[in-house]
């Protein structure tokens, strides 16, 4: 059984979400927030699932530092940015927050599952993101950080990318969350 | 307030902005009977005392004057025109042979129209040197005032001060109406602006999400139901999608980049951001007129794509943005001292091409181009008469 949190601020889409995944077998749903700091941790350390569905565009936060955050748990759920605007910009800074996948609101209920099984199976679904896309990327990230980013986007982890740089690996989460904040600005305004 | 607007009244909203509001009825009425009024009362006075030939001439003026300024606007607001009525009326004054002449009255009005239209500054000096003018004209024109009786002092103090006062008093009012009206103008913007936004976060805060989930179960019901309601549930999802993509162009439209400010106030600030991280220095010069939300939108992304490149490729060190009005048109130019153009465009390289499509949507016309001098030239002409573009 995958266990499954929905992390969203709208009601609507939580309890849209909630017939639609017991609905399925195989798939459990555990749980919900808002999104705010005050459901989500008690939650996750409650119920201990094994996918966070997400919502990118929080009222109270940003999707993707919620997502590199709660990668950073022991152990980290699967986490599927769940967004309105899922646009391929939305990519790299989702790699780089750790995510496992992302997904447009719109999708139909059964790519909803397959992509729930895929990530709870510990599959990579989020593509590496196109020679464009990153050259795209490439100027809004300070010349500083663009070693950083390139490591880990090349999937080495943070303990790795923190010793080639002789850093630590609070240093390389500080920059990690300063870089997603500043992709974040640059992002398409609809989130 | 009563339901008959007084003199007060009135006033505020026509004087407010000289530039249009002069062709008003109600100020026009003003204007016009305050010049016959003077023109009158100079040719009572001049009657009374004798009516000479010339002088009846010389009235013939203020009424023709006054006709001509009623019925040609674009005369009116020239300053030529106010120079010469200015002029003419002043020598009057002088051909009459007295500074006490009846034609004082006439060129004290030719003072109203540059007294309401010009900035206060300027309305002072030309208020100060009108009074100047005058003791000048009562000096070299009229009877010396040294050998004048007191009283006849007296009157030459008035005289001269009173286009002083005159005009002061004017331009104090019509800049507080500018100023009012302006603000007023400012806030209807950022209330509709506001509104805008209210609603578009609500179409996508409460009503897309809502789609969203109608959308996922009914397309969870997929494989589940008999085979005759396949086709049910399919059709319901397709028309949950139509929706959801027909919001996603609603929202598009009520979401301006702009926020309520003028495209040049939009792009400055955006030019402030941008300048900081690149260490360019960006120049902005002139104003854009206030556009319609969605050719704004279209014309504030063209404009910051195309300062974005100048920054991010071509290593610009200096950009020139300016805005100016030419035909019918707003004309948008973005200027880089940048490495230009390369001749083959990179792969993916479609900022370009959205920048076409933004122009189109909005019928401008956008010419890139390299100077001679080397760098980037982005022009974009807006036509200002259209009603919005087709989205």
């Amino acid at each position: 059984m995958i266990r499954v949190i929905v992390v969203d601020d709208h009601p609507a889409l939580r309890a849209g979400l909630h017939t639609v995944l017991d609905s399925e077998p195989g798939i459990a749903y555990a749980g919900e927030s808002n999104g705010s700091e005050e459901s989500l941790w008690p939650l996750l350390h409650r119920v201990e699932p094994d996918i966070a569905l997400l919502d990118y565009h929080l009222p109270k936060g940003d999707g993707l530092q919620l997502c590199y955050r709660i990668k950073q748990q022991v152990p980290a759920p699967g986490v599927i940015i769940f967004s309105a605007y899922a646009s391929p910009e939305l990519l790299l800074p989702a790699r780089l927050a750790k995510a496992d996948g992302v997904l447009n609101k719109g999708v139909a209920a059964r790519e909803l599952f397959e992509t729930i099984r895929g990530v709870a199976a510990g599959e990579g679904l989020l593509a590496p993101p196109s020679a464009a896309l990153l050259h795209e990327a490439h100027a809004h990230i300070a010349q500083e950080d663009r070693a950083l980013v390139g490591m880990l986007l090349d999937g080495a982890g943070e303990a790795e990318a923190a010793r080639t740089l002789g850093t630590t690996v609070s240093d390389v989460r500080h920059s990690v969350q300063r870089i997603l904040s500043t992709l974040r600005q640059s992002a398409p305004v609809a989130g | 307030m009563g339901t008959r607007p007084s003199l007060g009244q009135l006033l505020p909203a026509r004087i407010a902005r000289p530039s249009d509001a002069d062709d008003d009825g109600a100020w026009l009425l003003l204007f016009a009977g305050g010049r016959l009024a003077a023109t009158l009362i100079g040719f009572a006075l001049v009657a009374w005392a004798g009516f000479p030939a010339a002088n009846s001439v010389l009235l013939l003026y203020g009424l023709l004057s006054t006709i001509i300024l009623v019925a040609l606007p674009g005369l009116r607001r020239r300053p030529e025109t106010w120079a010469a009525d200015y002029v003419v009326t002043l020598s009057f004054v002088l051909i009459s042979g007295d500074w006490r002449s009846p034609f004082y009255l006439l060129w004290l009005a030719s003072l109203a129209l540059p007294a309401t239209a010009l900035p206060a500054r300027r309305a002072i000096v030309l208020g100060a040197g009108s009074s100047v003018a005058y003791l000048a004209l009562a000096i070299i024109g009229g009877p010396v005032p040294g050998r004048l009786q007191l009283i006849s002092t007296e009157t030459l103090a008035i005289h001269v001060s009173l286009p002083f006062m005159l005009v002061v008093s004017l331009a104090y009012a019509a800049e507080a109406l500018r100023r009012l009206s302006a603000e007023r103008s400012a806030r209807e913007r950022l209330a509709i602006e506001s509104e805008r936004r209210r609603i578009a976060w609500e179409l996508h805060d409460s009503a897309k999400q809502r789609l969203h989930a109608a959308h996922l179960l009914v397309t969870s019901l997929r494989g589940r139901v008999p085979e005759p309601l396949e086709l049910v549930v399919s059709r319901a999802s397709i028309e949950l999608e139509s929706a959801a993509a027909d919001m996603d162009t609603s929202l598009a439209e009520l979401r301006s980049p702009l926020e309520g400010r003028r495209l040049d106030e939009a792009l400055r600030s955006r030019a402030f951001e941008l300048g900081a991280i690149a260490q360019t220095e960006i120049r902005l010069n002139g104003q854009a007129p206030e556009l319609p939300p969605l050719v704004g939108a279209h014309a504030y992304r063209i404009a910051s794509e195309a300062l974005t490149n100048a920054l991010r490729h071509a290593d610009a060190s200096l950009v020139e943005v300016n805005f100016s009005r030419r035909d019918g048109n707003l004309h948008v130019s973005i200027l880089d001292d940048g490495r230009g153009l390369p001749t083959e465009l990179r792969p993916g390289a479609n900022g370009l091409v959205a920048m076409e499509n933004r122009a189109d949507t909005i019928g401008a016309r956008l010419t890139i181009g390299r100077p001679p001098g080397g760098g980037t030239l982005i022009k974009l002409d807006i036509p200002l008469d259209h009603t919005g573009g087709h989205p």
